[in-house]
């Protein structure tokens, strides 16, 4: 058994070892949960984090006992099996720590699922409808509205047996033609709701994900605090394009909103033809979004 | 057991072994052959789901679109998801009920021979169906595992036939499970009593309980369905009063508890096996029944 101390020894340092460079942690944002632009993000990543380590613990403290058992009571060793088969004090344990592990990740858990849906005092609406396969905005107190479609050029791109380079697109299969534009720091609802069959307005940098059901009206809410374009998908199988309706979010300052929203306005020979807006708005949107950028 | 019932074909020389080739297999009551036949129809499905995850990760290992066309990507997840459910890691539990139920109890053979091999039997047809509405004009069914509507009201007639593969597969599960149930509550040897029962034969028996409750219910939400799709009626669907949430609530009254089918008789295996090769008896075999 001494022979094979060291070598356990020197495997166990192997692998510290290797841990240490940071160089080897590069990727890890990108593998992680994202921690978003929102306070309730954020909420969730560090809830993520603390179940993580939680598990981590629990993983290294069950696999060691169970290794550390079968290799030091090997029967090559001489091992007698023990024959004792009730303990109810350990059964007790076994069963009260898992139950206060559960209540103390249940608690943080508890208060973030409140806050999200808590869409009082909202200062902005914005009424999300699915469509197979796009997205219909409308900015409910000021009416403006369009659809939010797969950028052509990429759907073009998509097509199979379109021999076309994926290298020329940054965000291949994630940009579209009109993105939603919000302000940053104002409370904004959602509310969710499809025409057709259920889908899901899923954008994690906002910890947003509503399932949007043909009848109902699902609501949550955001308050996005860093301006920038945030993308997501929809999260329900919805039939033959479900991979292609990705969900663009543009946060601008709220000047830039504003103005935005004018020109939306300006754009329209009237509000109440809905038609005119989605398709006039797809040709405005286009250079705005350059001279914000 | 076997040599008794297969009494009717008259064979002057007393050979009262199984019959050969392919009758045997067809005809057989005996728990080892329906269980070797469970294991194998589980295994050769195992391929069958494991070729349609191959096609999945192929097309996905760039974005975009380049092997398959979306709708048929769609039907290779709902199929992946039916097949390895309800097709491998349910018909291999069944079969290893067969084979060690009545020799952990001590039973001669299953309580209802024939309905086992009934049980049995229909799973083929079933899956035969469902399979083949992939060579079918409007394809496989492509609304995923969970059959939510309206999406799943889309599709093709293919929906006709998934819908009457589930009624034969659920069939097949509660007429297996009713047949456990019967096998361990009369069959066992009168030396043991419920709590001496072996924990395989326990994590079984409650799974059993779980498909009789629970597999109707099943059954009952896509008959809705059905008649959503083809009588025009309106349970799921909100233009009709109905409600989609409602079948969602119905489905998960039935998945929820699938998890723990899928799952206790690999428990109860893991019982059995780490106590054999540790050479101990198995520590709070009581609490562990009462976990069951
Ligand atoms: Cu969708």
């Amino acid at each position: 058994m001494i022979k094979f101390k060291p070598v356990a020894v020197v495997a166990l340092i192997g692998c510290l070892l290797t841990l240490l460079p940071m160089r080897l942690m590069a990727g890890w944002d990108e593998l992680n949960m994202t921690q978003g632009v929102t306070q309730v993000s954020q909420d969730v990543y560090e809830i993520h984090m603390m179940i993580f380590w939680v598990c981590c613990v629990i993983g290294v403290g069950v696999f060691g006992v169970m290794f550390y058992s079968i290799w030091r009571h090997r029967k090559s060793q001489g091992a007698v099996a023990a024959t004792f088969h009730e303990s109810t004090t350990v059964e007790i344990i076994w069963t009260a720590i898992p139950f206060a592990i559960l209540i103390g990740v249940a608690i943080p858990s508890a208060k973030t699922l409140i806050a999200m849906e808590d869409t009082s005092n909202a200062e902005l609406t914005i009424k999300v409808t699915g469509y197979q396969w796009k997205w219909h905005y409308e900015y409910l107190d000021s009416g403006v509205n369009f659809f939010s479609t797969l950028h052509h050029d990429h759907n073009a791109a998509r097509q199979l047996g379109a021999d076309v380079d994926l290298s020329q697109f940054e965000h291949y299969l994630k940009e579209v033609d009109n993105p939603l534009v919000v302000p940053v720091g104002v409370k904004i609802r959602f509310l969710h709701t499809a025409n057709d069959v259920i889908h899901s307005w899923w954008v994690s940098d906002l910890a947003l994900k509503k399932d949007a059901i043909p009848g109902f009206i699902n609501e949550n809410w955001t308050v996005i605090n860093e301006p920038g374009v945030y993308r997501g998908k929809c999260a329900e199988l919805c039939g033959r394009d479900h991979g292609f309706m990705p969900v663009v979010v543009r946060a601008v300052s709220q000047d830039d909103f504003a103005s935005w929203l004018q020109q939306q306005h300006a754009a329209t020979d009237s509000p109440k033809s809905r038609q005119a807006v989605s398709t006039t708005s797809s040709n405005d949107v286009q250079p705005q979004r350059t001279a914000v950028n | 057991m076997s040599s008794t019932t297969t009494a009717d074909h008259h064979d002057e020389h007393h050979d009262h072994g199984p019959q050969k080739g392919l009758a045997r297999w067809l005809f057989t009551t005996n728990h080892k052959d329906i269980g070797t036949l469970y294991l194998w129809f589980s295994l050769i499905m195992f391929f069958v789901g494991g070729f349609m995850a191959l096609i999945i990760r192929a097309e996905l290992f760039q974005p975009g679109m380049q092997i398959v066309d979306p709708m048929f990507f769609n039907s290779m997840t709902t199929m992946h998801a039916i097949v390895m459910i309800f097709g491998v890691v349910m018909p291999a539990f069944v079969g290893l009920a067969n084979w060690m139920i009545p020799m952990m109890i001590g039973a001669p053979d299953m309580a209802l021979p024939r309905m086992n091999n009934w049980s049995f039997w229909i799973m083929p047809f079933a899956f035969a169906m469902m399979l083949g509405t992939l060579f079918t004009d409007s394809g496989g069914p492509a609304g995923g595992r969970t059959l939510y509507p309206p999406l799943v009201l889309q599709g093709g007639d293919s929906f006709a036939f998934v819908v009457f593969a589930i009624h034969f597969m659920g069939i097949s599960s509660v007429m297996g499970s009713i047949n456990i149930v019967a096998t361990i509550f009369n069959m066992r040897a009168p030396t043991m009593p419920l709590m001496k029962m072996p924990l395989f034969v326990w994590t079984w028996l409650i799974t059993a309980y779980l498909l009789i409750a629970t597999i109707p219910v099943f059954a009952g939400a896509v008959t809705m369905l059905l008649t959503d799709r083809y009588f025009g009626t309106s349970f799921f669907n909100a233009a009709g009063g109905g409600d989609p949430v409602m079948f969602q609530h119905i489905f998960w009254f039935f998945g929820h508890p699938e998890v723990y089918i899928l799952i206790l008789p690999a428990f109860g295996v893991v019982s059995q096996i780490i106590p054999t090769f540790a050479r101990k008896p198995l520590f709070g075999y009581a609490s562990m029944v009462y976990a069951t």
